[in-house]
C-alpha cells in the first residue's frame, strides 16, 4: 500500500523546465494588490440549515463554504503591520547537559531583532499533568525535538540563517531509547535519579490467577505498536502581540484555549486577565494541538521587540517537536472455557512515554480501563507503566491508547475463536457487554449497543455469506 | 527580479528575490492566501494551483518560472453569483472538515473535470493522489467530484 | 497469488476525561428577531463543532441551524471550556449549551405565558414559535416574544450554564470506580486482499457501524467515521516514525507514508440507533472511536487471507511477506 502519485510532481517538474520565452499577455498591467478578489455574494443556504427541528439535520457547515473558497483565515494567513518571524533551534543530542548557549553571532546578523533562551522565561516548565517540560531547554535536553533557543527576524529566511550562528555547547549524556531498556535499574535516568517509570495504573477485579487456573484454555501473546504522527495538514502556528498596556494577545492553532491561557499565565508569570488567547479555525488537531508549544516564546519575543511575532512550524518541526502517539508493548494472557466464555484476562502494558509526560496520564488511564475489551470478564488484572525514553514526546492522539489495546484484544479474540472453532462473530456476541454490564472498573454501563453494532455490521457486510 | 503574471484573469507584477516560489509570491505579494504551505517540498498538495492548464505544487515552482503564465488559484473559481460546482458540492456534502487541504484539493478536482468530463472513481482517486487530507478519508470528496461532474454535464447539455 | 480475507473488530470508548473535571460553560443569547448567538470556549478543529453546537442550541430554542451563530475560542469573550479533546465536545459542551439555552428559553416562556393565558411550564419552543403544549394553534412567533421580553419587559433572553460529567474516583489499588459518564460502541469489518508473493495488503472494503447516541448531524458523523478509518488504515499498514539513535529518520511526508486517496477502501458506514438520556438530545460523541477498531479488523482479515498473525504494527509488505515465508518454512 505504499503509493504516491508522482504525476503531479512530474507536471510541476516539466513546468519548471519550461522556457521563459512565453509572450506576456497584452492586457493592461496593474499595480500588485489592487485587484479585488471576487467573493460570491448572497448564495442560498441549504434546506437542512433552514429546517426545524435542527437536530438530526444534515446541515452544512458554516465554515465549509469559506474553506472551499479559500477564505478561511488560518494563522499562516494572518499578518499584522511590522510583523516579524521566529524560528526555534532544536537540540543536537537526544540527551545532553547544556553547558552554554551563545546567541551573540546570531544577534549580529542584520534583520535579526531578538533572540530568546530558556533562562529568560519566567517559569520555564509546562505540561498538562506534570510540568516536566521546558518551554526552551536550559539545563538538559532530553530528546532531539527540544528547543534550545529562538530567533526573531524580519523574515523567515534570516531567522533560519541566524539559528545556524547560535553556539550551543553540550555535554552528551547516556541516552535510552527502548522502553523495556529504560525500565532497568541500570538505565540512564531521564528525570530525577530514581526510575524512568513516571506513571502507572492497576485495574483489579475478581481473582485473575484463580480464573486462569480454572479455564479450559490459556492464550498468551505479546502485541506491540509503533510511533505515529498526527500529521495535521496545517502545522502548529501562532502569532503573539505584546501591547503597550502590558497585555499580550496570542492567535494560536491550539485546540484548548482555556488551558492554553493558564499555561501562558504560568510560564509568563502574567495574570490571566492580561492574556488574550484566540483560537482560529484549526487545520487539523487529532490531539496534537492540545498544549502550548511556541506561544510563550513568541510572547516574550514580542515583548522584547515591540513587534507582532509569528511562528509556523516546518513539517520537520511538526514531526520532531510536537507530540506523537505512544507505542505500546502489550502482554495478554486470557483464560477461556470450551464454550468460548472468557473466564480471566491478565494484561501488562508498557507505554513508551517519550521525553516528557504530556498527556500520558490520560493515555495510560484510558488504555488500562479499555484494555480488556468490551467483554464481560469476572477476573481481570491490568497493570500499566509509562516510561521515559529520549525520544519524541508522546501525548494525546485520537483514541488515547484505545487503538493500541483494541489491536491486542481483538487480535486475541480471533486467535481464541480459531482455536475453539467458534465463529469470530459468535465468540464476540457470547462475551459482549449488554445493557447493565459491569465494566472492568465495576461501573454499570448504560446505553450499550455493542451486540447491535456487531449484528448490524455483520448483516451489512454479509459476514456469514461472504466467500473468498 | 520582476515577474509578470496573470492570476485569476488579472495581470499582476511583483518584484521578488530569485528564490521566491510561486506560492510565496501568491501569498505574500498578492495576498492570495487560499493556497497553503503544508510541507514546502511538494508532498502534501495543499499549495496546488493551476498554471497554464496544469495543476502544480506552487511550493515547488519558482515565481520566475511562472512569469508570463496564466495562473488560476482557489480565489478565481467563484463568481459573484455562483460557486464553482466543485466548491458547491464540497459544501453540500460536507467534503471538507478542517479545510486546510481544501483549496488544493478543489483545484486538483477542477483541473481533472476540465480535462475529463466524466471521470471514474479510479480516475478521481488518481487525480487527488497528490493532495493529502488527514480528516476525511477522501470519501465525501470523491462523491462530491462525481456530483460536480454530473452537474457540469447537465448544465452544458442544456 | 492474491488471497482474500475478512476480519472484524469491535470496541468501546468513553466520552470525556478519565475522572478529572472537564467542564464546559456556555452562554446563549436570543436576538429580538428570533435568531441567536452562542458563546463557547471550544475550538473548531475541523470536527464540525460550530455546526453541531449551533444545531443543539437551535433545537433547544425551536429555531433553525442557520438562525444560530456560534462564537468560539476567544478567552476575552467566550466562557471556559476544556476544549476539543477526548471526544467530549458534542456531549459536554453540548449539554452546557442545552442548559444555557433552556435558561434563555425560560425567559421567553415567562414573557409569553400571560399573553397566551397559560403558565410558563405549559409552553414549548418549536418551529420558531412559543406554543402552548398540545394546542398547536395557540402560539406567538418567537421573534415577537423575544422583542416583547427585551424591549417591553426589559428582560433580554439570555442564559449561561455549565456542565461537567459526573464521575467517581477510581480506587488507587484496584482501579474500581466510575471514570466516565458515557461510552460508545462500534464494530468494523474489513475485506482485504493480500499478495502472498509480495506481502502487499490492499484493503478493499470496510464496513463500519458506530454508536454515537443520537447523531446531531449524520453527515458530520459519517465524515468522522470515514476520516477515522483512514487514520486506522495508516496505523495498520503504513505509518511509522523511524528512529536511529534517537534521531527521527523520516520526519517528512516523503518518507512517512500516510493514506492517500488511492489507499482508501470502499466504505460502508452506518449508525446504530441509540439514545443516551444523559447526552444532549440523546447524543454521545464520535471523534476518536472511529479510528479505534480499524487496525484490529485489518489484522484479523490478513490472518484470514494468508494465515499469518501480525503482532507488531504496522503490517508493512515486508513484515507480512516475512511472516508468510516463516509460516511456509514451518509447514515445509
Amino acid at each position: 500500500m505504499v503509493t504516491r502519485n508522482k504525476d503531479l510532481q512530474k507536471t510541476t517538474e516539466s513546468l519548471l523546465k519550461k522556457k521563459d520565452s512565453q509572450a506576456p499577455s497584452k492586457k493592461p498591467v496593474s499595480v500588485p494588490g489592487d485587484n479585488p478578489v471576487i467573493y460570491p455574494l448572497d448564495l442560498p443556504e441549504s434546506d437542512a440549515r433552514l429546517q426545524t427541528p435542527a437536530v438530526g439535520a444534515r446541515a452544512t457547515r458554516p465554515d465549509g463554504r469559506l474553506h472551499g473558497l479559500g477564505q478561511t483565515k488560518y494563522i499562516d494567513d494572518m499578518s499584522f503591520p511590522h510583523m516579524i518571524h521566529a524560528k526555534i533551534l532544536r537540540s543536537e543530542y537526544a540527551h545532553a547537559k547544556i553547558i552554554s548557549i551563545d546567541t551573540s553571532a546570531a544577534e549580529a546578523i542584520p534583520g535579526v531583532l531578538a533572540t530568546l533562551v530558556g533562562d529568560e522565561i519566567p517559569v520555564n516548565t509546562f505540561g498538562p499533568t506534570f510540568q516536566d517540560q521546558p518551554v526552551l531547554a536550559d539545563t538538559i535536553v532530553r530528546h532531539k525535538g527540544d528547543g534550545v533557543a529562538a530567533v526573531a527576524a524580519v523574515n523567515e529566511q534570516i531567522a533560519a540563517d541566524a539559528l545556524e550562528k547560535i553556539k550551543v555547547v553540550y555535554e552528551p549524556l547516556e541516552a535510552v531509547f527502548d522502553p523495556q531498556e529504560a525500565l532497568k535499574d541500570s538505565a540512564p535516568k531521564i528525570h530525577g535519579d530514581k526510575t524512568n517509570i513516571y506513571t502507572s495504573k492497576i485495574i483489579k477485579k475478581g481473582d485473575v490467577e484463580k480464573g486462569l487456573a480454572e479455564s479450559d484454555h490459556i492464550f498468551q501473546r505479546q502485541y506491540s505498536t509503533q510511533m505515529v504522527e498526527h500529521v495535521p495538514i496545517e502545522p502548529h502556528a501562532s502569532i503573539a502581540l505584546w501591547d503597550g498596556n502590558g497585555r499580550v494577545s496570542v492567535w494560536s492553532s491550539l485546540g484548548r484555549i482555556t488551558l492554553g491561557r493558564e499555561d501562558l499565565s504560568r510560564t509568563l508569570s502574567l495574570p490571566q486577565s492580561k492574556i488574550r488567547l484566540i483560537g482560529t479555525i484549526v487545520g487539523g488537531n487529532f490531539g496534537g494541538k492540545n498544549e502550548i508549544t511556541n506561544e510563550p516564546i513568541l510572547a516574550l519575543l514580542s515583548k522584547k521587540t515591540g513587534r507582532p511575532v509569528k511562528c509556523v512550524f516546518t513539517r520537520g518541526d511538526e514531526f520532531i517537536s510536537s507530540t506523537i502517539r505512544h507505542p505500546f508493548v502489550m502482554d495478554y494472557t486470557t483464560g477461556v472455557n470450551n464454550d468460548g466464555k472468557i473466564i480471566a484476562r491478565k494484561i501488562k502494558l508498557i507505554l513508551d512515554g517519550g521525553a516528557y509526560c504530556s498527556w500520558t496520564g490520560t493515555t495510560i488511564g484510558k488504555g488500562s480501563i479499555l484494555a480488556a475489551g468490551p467483554y464481560n470478564i469476572d477476573n481481570l488484572f491490568v497493570e500499566s507503566y509509562a516510561v521515559y525514553t529520549n525520544k519524541t514526546t508522546t501525548g494525546a492522539m485520537r483514541g488515547f491508547g484505545a487503538p493500541q489495546v483494541c489491536f491486542a484484544y481483538e487480535s486475541q479474540m480471533d486467535e481464541i475463536a480459531e482455536k475453539l472453532g467458534i465463529d469470530p462473530l459468535e465468540l464476540r456476541l457470547k462475551n459482549a457487554f449488554t445493557e447493565g454490564s459491569a465494566s472492568p472498573t465495576s461501573q454499570q454501563l448504560q446505553s450499550v449497543v455493542l451486540k447491535e453494532s456487531l449484528k448490524q455490521a455483520s448483516d451489512r457486510f454479509g459476514w456469514k455469506e461472504w466467500k473468498k | 527580479m520582476k515577474v509578470e503574471i496573470t492570476v485569476n484573469g488579472e495581470k499582476k507584477i511583483a518584484d521578488v528575490s530569485p528564490e521566491t516560489t510561486l506560492l510565496k509570491m501568491l501569498r505574500d505579494e498578492f495576498d492570495l492566501t487560499g493556497a497553503k504551505l503544508g510541507c514546502d517540498v511538494g508532498d502534501c498538495g495543499t499549495c496546488t494551483v493551476v498554471v497554464d492548464g496544469e495543476s502544480v505544487n506552487s511550493c515547488l515552482m519558482l515565481a520566475a518560472r511562472a512569469s508570463g503564465s496564466e495562473v488560476l488559484t482557489i480565489e478565481g473559481l467563484a463568481t459573484f453569483q455562483k460557486l464553482h460546482p466543485v466548491q458547491q458540492k464540497f459544501e453540500d456534502l460536507g467534503a471538507l472538515q478542517c479545510g486546510y487541504c481544501g483549496p488544493g484539493m478543489i483545484m486538483s478536482a477542477k483541473n481533472l473535470l476540465d480535462k475529463n468530463k466524466s471521470p471514474s472513481v479510479d480516475e478521481i482517486r488518481d487525480a487527488l493522489a497528490g493532495n493529502l487530507c488527514r480528516c476525511t478519508g477522501y470519501t465525501k470528496m470523491i462523491e462530491a467530484i462525481q456530483e460536480a461532474a454530473k452537474e457540469i454535464n447537465t448544465t452544458n447539455a442544456l | 497469488m492474491i488471497k482474500r480475507g475478512k476480519g472484524m473488530a469491535c470496541m468501546w470508548y468513553p466520552i470525556g476525561f478519565t475522572v478529572a473535571a472537564n467542564a464546559s460553560a456556555a452562554t446563549v443569547k436570543v436576538n429580538t428577531d428570533g435568531t441567536a448567538t452562542v458563546l463557547t470556549g471550544t475550538v473548531e478543529t475541523g470536527q464540525g463543532a460550530l455546526t453541531v453546537l449551533g444545531q443543539i442550541a437551535a433545537q433547544t430554542l425551536g429555531i433553525a441551524t442557520d438562525d444560530v451563530h456560534v462564537v468560539s475560542a476567544d478567552t476575552d469573550s467566550t466562557p471556559m471550556d476544556t476544549g476539543a479533546i477526548a471526544s467530549r465536545t458534542t456531549y459536554v459542551t453540548g449539554n452546557a449549551i442545552v442548559l444555557a439555552a433552556e435558561k434563555a428559553r425560560e425567559i421567553l416562556f415567562e414573557a409569553a405565558a400571560p399573553l397566551l393565558n397559560v403558565r410558563p411550564e405549559q409552553l414549548e419552543a418549536v418551529d420558531k414559535k412559543i406554543r402552548v403544549l398540545s394546542f398547536p394553534d395557540r402560539f406567538l412567533p418567537i421573534d415577537k416574544v423575544v422583542a416583547h421580553a427585551e424591549n417591553t419587559l426589559g428582560k433580554p433572553s439570555i442564559g449561561s450554564a455549565s456542565y461537567n460529567p459526573p464521575t467517581v474516583e477510581m480506587d488507587p489499588e484496584t482501579g474500581q470506580g466510575k471514570p466516565f459518564n458515557a461510552y460508545v460502541y462500534a464494530t468494523q469489518i474489513a475485506d482485504v486482499e493480500v499478495d502472498d508473493e509480495t506481502g502487499e495488503v490492499e484493503v478493499k472494503k470496510i464496513t463500519a457501524v458506530h454508536d454515537c447516541g443520537t447523531p446531531i448531524n449524520p453527515m458530520l458523523v459519517e465524515g468522522q467515521i470515514q476520516g477515522g478509518i483512514s487514520m486506522g488504515v495508516g496505523f495498520a499498514l503504513q505509518e511509522e516514525i523511524l528512529f536511529k539513535d534517537g534521531t527521527q529518520i523520516n520526519p517528512n511526508l516523503t518518507n512517512y507514508i500516510m493514506p492517500t486517496s488511492l489507499d482508501m477502501p470502499e466504505l460502508e458506514v452506518e449508525l446504530v440507533d441509540n439514545y443516551d438520556p444523559t447526552g444532549p438530545f440523546g447524543a454521545k460523541g464520535a471523534g476518536e472511536p472511529t479510528a479505534v477498531p480499524t487496525a484490529a479488523a485489518i489484522m484479523n482479515a490478513i490472518y484470514d487471507a494468508v494465515g499469518v498473525r501480525i503482532t507488531n504494527l504496522p503490517a508493512t509488505a515486508e513484515k507480512v511477506l516475512a511472516a508468510i515465508q516463516e509460516k511456509n518454512k514451518a509447514v515445509a
